[in-house]
């Protein structure tokens, strides 16, 4: 189901984004549900995957996606012999 | 035999079975052809005249069907692949894409969800595959949905 065209792109107003732009420091958020809008272009992030911050530069073909669909939030399972190691 | 399009269409079948054949097109979209072109429902490939073929052949050809479908749905992955989403990611590894689970079977996945990415590898091999042009830019696509 896709959103309804008259809410608008869900986004949130991220703090540090405009020191950000000039400074090219990364924006570390939680807010995953975020839409990368095309004023992200170009800005890194550092997303929260439940755990710790993931990086991320964004480019345009991302737009419109989420900010959360580029950092996976699941462990590849590897199997261990022993518990205590 | 009636040939359309690369597609053998055999004579014995009605127009309303047949044209499934053709990749893209399934049964509701063979009646909505039949409809367009007001050809009753039991007519058979045999039947068809020639002002009707070539009627079918002139629709056919502008609908996204066969091999237009399967670049379209291979450029759709691949977008997804390039920017390294987790749809991406799942695609590649051949797991269910939209949460589905993945404790038992999977199966439907497993068969068919790597199979985009493997014949794109193939192609590149044989280095005969050209850029296919999307559509719109992203950009576009963005403000196209009427957002603003």
């Amino acid at each position: 189901m896709t959103r309804s065209a008259w809410k608008g792109p869900f986004f949130v107003a991220l703090p540090g984004l405009r020191q950000a732009l000039t400074q090219n420091i990364p924006v570390r958020t939680n807010a995953r549900a975020c839409t990368i809008i095309p004023s992200f272009v170009g800005l890194k992030f550092q997303i929260h995957n439940g755990k710790d911050y993931t990086p991320l530069t964004v480019t345009d073909e991302m737009v419109g996606h989420k900010l959360g669909e580029f950092a996976p939030t699941r462990k590849r399972f590897s199997y261990r012999q022993t518990k205590n190691r | 035999m009636l040939h359309l399009l690369g597609v053998n269409l055999p004579d014995q079948k009605l127009v309303q079975y047949a044209l499934p054949l053709f990749y893209g097109i399934g049964q509701k979209t063979a009646l909505k052809v039949l409809a367009t072109l007001s050809i009753h429902k039991t007519c058979k490939i045999a039947d068809l005249s020639e002002p009707q073929v070539n009627q079918l052949s002139t629709l056919l050809s502008d609908m996204k069907i066969e091999s237009d479908l399967r670049k379209q749905i291979r450029a759709n992955i691949m977008h997804h692949r390039s920017i390294g989403s987790y749809v991406g990611r799942r695609h590649a590894m051949g797991l269910p894409v939209r949460g589905q689970n993945t404790k038992n079977n999977a199966k439907t996945a497993r068969r068919l969800n790597g199979r985009w990415l493997k014949a794109e590898k193939r192609e590149y091999s044989s280095s005969t595959r050209s850029i296919i042009p999307t559509a719109e830019s992203p950009f576009e696509s963005f403000f196209n949905r009427k957002w603003f």
